[in-house]
């Protein structure tokens, strides 16, 4: 198997690495290296970056993209529901090896922690030569491909505001059938994202639910999981506070 | 590549490919307690300490690690010395089959570095990513608070088997639970069961310290060198034919050492069911078919030097298909027109295979339209149970290579030895006695490896190579190419009178057993037995028809057709309940089966001898007392408290609570034999060796306590052995809860004997009449107090006086399989305007007799327990309209894990059974048959909403919900 593995040393070496065609990037590896026949390619192992670490910075959090998931789940600057994300994205040992860089790359079309996320605004530092562009998540989500030949370097939310989260799954700890996380900023305005209603976490506007047209699996038919974005947006809402309200 | 890291302290550098993870590397390595539990991260048997972090092996790569420091279980071993956390897992009585043992001390170990005092939550969350399918975590969690505890210099209390007071006949208050701890066993004594000096106590599991140090114990642990790898290539169709297989350029490539499929491989036809001779028919499989009838059935075989080569040699197999109209639905296999899927010539032994019918089961005592026709009301109600898999953590894996004598060896995973050797003799084409099957430590196995699943592809390879060949099965293959449980469309009609008494009952099921007979047969007479012999009903009727679909293959699964009938049983009898106004215990109490009752439909049903004209009768019932120590346990006055019921704070949330009865078997009358050998060694320690096969029950100790029991020695005194076909007696295997009742009896016979001639010795030395000499505490006594050890009577005959090896070996078959009984309760929280159903507590009391080992028992129950929760309310296979099985993957599938788990309590109810060794019953399989339908009737008592289809999923819930 022609697999190589480089663990570059400085960002740009990184980058020259990334920018190859059948680069693959490894965050913790839990995404990559689950896939089945693990194809060859050039692995960049970004664990020798100083990327990682959590900082308050003004009233922005950022997040460094080697931040393994347990170091989310333990800050104290994180945000409460944003940690309980972290902890429901995965059970410990994939969390301590998991990195919030590698949950945005392999974008999980279920993922609790990116639901949160979105609903935080958060925005994606992506490094090129030469160049750091900030994007919003929902880019990202929407077309992975602004991704390609770049390295995640960290992702930035706002502090403050009030946030909740309301999911339904089969079981406690399961990925939620469908979950909604709300985020209400200092000034009142709410950002709604719901998971499981379409391809990939998307941000809803309460008032149109009706437009979605969540896909189905074995675990929730198209219109059972219109209904619970009904009922766990009402409930999120509920939760943070109307916006008009604040 | 080399990479350059520390493990347990020691630098190593590792060559590696960039490619491999951790895992592969480390067990080349022979770090033999990192285990493969799937590819993808999710079981967490490969959990290891990067840098003190517990982090899954599977998807780290070597690589990834270098520079890093590694920890492994291994690291903990100092000889003669157990860490505090090996210990507290030992002590607690946390370990089963210990498979993923050292990945649970590593947990616990990060976490008690970071954190001296752990709350529960913190430590079921250090748990989180490592699945047991076996514990139900509750000792492992409390293994780890008092680990955490004594390394903190505190010594925790010792674990002691609490005597609950029993309740039948005592309106006194108690107090006897007040301050329990949770992993204390639970007893209710029974005045009939005289005291005993080994048996019935919280004894130390004999495989324990092994599997806590991570010791090579199971089949992958063996290091054979010039091992090949095999690979199975699997049906991507439902149904098709094969029209070619084009393997030259699989064979062409380097590395490959034989590809198999029927054109190269003789067809014999078998049933792969792991059964007594003769085998129950249809033998309707070959090793390798010209037609596939399942996604996942077998196509072809290799065996190539590496792994990655055998998936490239699987991938450049060429095969043309004809695809054919599949069926998956069991209803709708049987109608005309339905695609046959045996056609072959020669199938025979199916009752009418050009429907699909493999088998046509009917039995019936009298005429039950007479009784429901003077029955005061007549019920009828038709439910669905679904297909769901056992998931032992260790996949199936099987080892063959030629020994030294040019026999056949099989190290295998397997929970039947002796009948794989003799279903595997005529597969290959050589005698019995030039196959030798090794069982080695088994990481669970649920009825699952009750089958000759993989042995005869392993043994071609080896026959066509020379050379041994390994295949283990991937978490993927093992969900859908290994067994699973039937699912099942029954329907219940039952007639009673107007005081609520049973007047008819009958029984109609359409069973779906997949594209392959093996069990089909058995498991659907066990749902006939317990679907009509747990309550009395004067006629009975039971009708069976079993198909044939191109679903993967149903098997053995722990409970054996009785979770499929006490699911629908225990709904409808409280449907029943609710239609005639009665309190759904009382009514059943009207009903179910009591000491002396004939249990009178089981001789049609395979349960002893129809031509008899006998009768079973019941011996020992503790259910009443089961059910009053249940409803106390969870509180089920509750049921009457309104704001309990519906929680002011949250207005979406109802509470509810459920019960279900469950009457199992206790073995397979006259069919299930074990045999058992011990002697004595130099030092009056015993060796025993038994075909029994411990899966990780504790059945191994529990034969060692019966043994010490009769010769006067401790369970440490007995080194058990099991199994090896070479070496040990004849066992049918861990199947049918027969392990302790039948096995257990064999070893008491043979250790009877030994007694009486280790009293012969006894007397001899101390001259005395053998009729004055006891044994106890490893000696002999005579009645004046003088006493001889049990060392000195071995030295004495072995070596000094009229020399003779002091063993015997005894083997038994029971006439009767006397029913353990229980009584399970569920505590839910329905959320009304979702359907999310979290299930907030379960207990069982059971009645298994005398509990040989209540630690052991107890770990039977609540693990048990949540296999059958996960049964009822999240665990499915899920298919597309294609038959391919859409979520085989933990999590997908979901099983439940430590961080999410409801508070689980096990009680145990003695009864003295006279049949049994020491007045034991059965115990293993029984607590799967009554989680599903209590919190089915948890949630019917909740909401009013009754479903008569499992699991309870969110949608399903909510559908029924919105019907009300």
């Amino acid at each position: 198997m022609n697999t190589k593995y480089h663990r570059p040393r400085t960002l740009d070496a990184a980058l020259a690495l990334a920018a190859g065609a059948d680069a693959v990037i490894l965050g913790g590896g839990t995404t990559v290296n689950a896939r089945p026949g693990r194809p060859p390619g050039v692995l960049v192992d970004l664990q020798a970056l100083d990327l990682a670490g959590i900082e308050m910075d003004g009233g922005t959090i950022r997040l460094g993209a080697t931040t393994c998931l347990q170091e989310v789940v333990d800050s104290g600057l994180v945000p409460e529901v944003l940690r309980d994300l972290a902890r429901l994205e995965a059970p410990g040992t994939i969390r301590n090896a998991a990195t919030i860089g590698g949950t945005i790359g392999a974008a999980d079309p279920e993922s609790p922690l990116l639901t949160g996320l979105l609903a935080f605004g958060a925005r994606v530092s992506v490094a090129r030569a030469g160049s750091i562009t900030d994007r919003p998540l929902e880019e990202v989500l929407a077309d992975p491909g602004v991704l390609r030949g770049g390295v995640i370097t960290s992702v930035a939310i706002p502090a403050g505001g009030r946030a909740a989260s309301h999911g339904t799954a089969r079981t406690p700890m399961d990925r939620p059938i469908v979950m909604a996380v709300a985020h209400r900023d200092a000034g009142g305005a709410i950002r709604m994202a719901v998971s499981g209603v379409a391809p990939h976490p998307v941000l809803v506007d309460p008032g149109r639910l009706a437009e979605l047209d969540p896909p189905a699996d074995f675990r929730g038919s198209s219109s059972y999981r219109a209904h619970l974005a009904e009922v766990l947006t009402a409930r999120a809402l509920a939760t943070v506070g109307r916006g008009d309200r604040a | 590549m080399t990479i350059q890291l520390t493990i347990n302290g020691t630098p190593r550098a590792l060559a590696c490919e960039p490619h491999e993870s951790l895992r592969a590397v480390l067990r080349r390595a022979g770090f033999y307690s990192v285990r493969y539990g799937s590819d993808t991260g999710e079981t967490g048997a490969a959990a290891v300490l990067v840098d003190g972090r517990l982090v899954s092996a599977d998807v780290m790569l070597a690589a990834q690690a270098d520079g890093h420091a590694i920890e492994t279980v291994e690291g903990l071993t100092v000889p003669g010395e157990m860490h505090p956390i090996q210990q507290a897992f030992i002590d607690a009585g946390a370990i089963q089959s210990g498979y993923s043992t050292p990945a649970m001390v590593l947990a616990a170990k990060a976490l008690i570095e970071k954190t001296a005092n752990p709350t529960e939550a913190e430590i079921r969350d250090a748990l989180s990513g490592i699945l047991d399918r076996e514990t139900g975590y509750l000792r492992p969690v409390h293994a780890v608070l008092r680990a955490a505890a004594t390394m903190r210099g505190e010594e925790p209390d010792p674990i002691r088997v609490a005597h609950l007071d029993r309740l039948v006949g005592s309106d006194a208050p108690h107090h006897d639970r007040d301050g329990l701890s949770p992993i204390a066993p639970r007893v209710v004594l029974s005045e009939d069961v005289p005291v005993s000096r080994v048996v019935g106590h919280a004894e130390t599991k004999t495989d324990a310290v092994k599997l806590a140090k991570g010791n090579p114990a199971f089949t992958d642990d063996r290091d054979l060198s010039g091992t090949l790898i095999a690979k199975v290539l699997y049906s991507p169709h439902a149904h098709a034919r094969i029209v070619s297989i084009d393997d030259s350029a699989a064979r062409a490539l380097p590395g490959v050492r034989a590809v198999l499929h029927h054109g190269n491989v003789p067809r014999v036809r078998y049933a792969s069911g792991g059964q007594s001779y003769p085998n129950p028919l249809p033998y309707d499989q070959v090793s390798f078919d010209d037609k596939v009838r399942y996604v996942g059935d077998r196509v072809a075989a290799v065996a190539a030097d590496t792994e990655e080569i055998a998936r490239a040699a699987i991938d450049l197999i060429d095969v043309t298909y004809e695809l054919l109209p599949a069926v998956f639905d069991e209803n709708d296999a049987i109608v005309d027109g339905a695609p046959v899927i045996h056609d072959e010539p020669g199938m025979e032994g199916a009752h009418d295979a050009g429907h699909n019918i493999v088998h046509h089961i009917q039995a019936q005592t009298g005429d039950v339209e007479a009784g429901f026709a003077t029955a005061d009301r007549v019920f009828e109600q038709t439910l669905r149970v679904h297909q769901v898999q056992q998931t032992p953590i260790e996949p199936h894996i099987a080892i063959a290579r030629w020994d030294s004598d040019d026999r056949l060896e099989i190290i295998s995973s397997t929970q039947v030895p002796f009948h794989v050797r003799r279903m595997l003799a005529p597969l290959v084409g050589l005698p019995v006695r030039q196959i030798r099957i090794i069982k080695p430590r088994i990481g669970g196995g649920f009825g699952a490896k009750q089958e000759m699943l993989i042995e005869d592809i392993v043994a071609h390879l080896t026959i066509a190579t020379g050379r041994p060949v390994r295949l283990e099965l991937t978490r993927e293959e093992e969900f859908i190419s290994s067994r699973t449980r039937h699912p099942q469309t029954i329907t219940f009609r039952t007639g009673i009178d107007a005081e609520g008494r049973l007047t008819a009952q009958e029984m109609r099921i359409v069973a779906n057993t997949g594209a392959y007979g093996t069990h089909g047969l058995t498991v659907q007479m066990v749902s006939g037995m317990r679907g009509l012999s747990s309550y009395n009903s004067p006629l009975k009727r039971f009708d069976c028809k079993v198909a044939y679909t191109n679903l993967p293959v149903p098997g053995a699964y722990r409970g054996y057709g009785a979770p499929q009938a006490l699911f629908a049983l225990e709904s409808h009898m409280e449907d029943i309940a609710a239609a005639i106004g009665m309190d759904a215990i009382e009514f059943r109490r009207r009903n179910w089966t009591k000491v002396g009752d004939p249990i009178d439909i089981a001789p049609q049903l395979g349960e002893g001898d129809p031509g008899a004209g006998t009768v079973p009768i019941i011996t020992s019932s503790g259910l009443e007392e089961a059910v009053l120590q249940g409803q106390r346990a969870i509180g089920w006055q509750r049921r009457d408290d309104a704001a309990w019921r519906q929680p002011a704070d949250r207005p979406h949330v109802r509470r509810g609570l459920g019960f279900a009865m469950a009457m199992h078997g206790t073995a397979i009358p006259g069919l299930d034999m074990g045999g058992a050998s011990l002697k004595i060694n130099d030092d009056g320690s015993f060796n025993l060796l038994v075909g029994a096969t411990d899966l990780g029950t504790g059945s191994d100790t529990v034969l060692a306590q019966i043994a010490a029991e009769v010769v006067g020695v401790g369970t440490e005194d007995i080194l058990v052995y099991s199994s090896d076909t070479d070496l040990t007696p004849f066992d049918t295997g861990a199947y049918a809860s027969s392990t302790t009742y039948i096995s257990g009896t064999a070893v008491k016979r043979a250790a009877e004997q030994v007694r009486s001639q280790v009293i012969d010795r006894a007397a001899l030395l101390l001259g005395v009449d053998v009729g004055s000499v006891d044994l106890h505490d490893r000696a002999a006594w005579s009645t004046d107090g003088r006493s001889v050890t049990l060392g000195e009577i071995a030295l004495s005959t072995l070596h000094q006086k009229g020399q003779h090896q002091i063993m015997a070996t005894a083997s038994y078959v029971s006439p009767d399989s006397p029913p353990p009984y229980a009584a399970q309760f569920a505590e839910v929280e329905v959320d009304v305007e979702t359907g999310q159903v979290t299930v907030m507590q379960l207990v069982m009391a059971v009645d298994c007799g005398v509990p040989i080992n209540p630690v052991t028992a107890s770990g039977q129950v609540e693990g048990g327990m949540v296999q059958a929760l996960g049964y009822g309310q999240c665990e499915e296979m899920a298919y597309d309209a294609d038959g391919r099985m859409v979520n085989a993957a933990f999590g997908p599938y979901k099983i439940y894990r430590a961080d999410e788990m409801p508070r689980l309590e096990a009680i145990l109810v003695q009864t003295m059974e006279a049949s049994g060794p020491f007045g034991a019953k059965a115990i293993a399989e029984i607590p799967l048959d009554g989680a599903a339908p209590a919190i089915r009737n948890a949630i019917a008592d909740a909401t009013g909403a009754r479903i008569n289809t499992i699991p309870f999923t969110p949608e399903r819930v909510w559908r029924a919900l919105q019907a009300l």
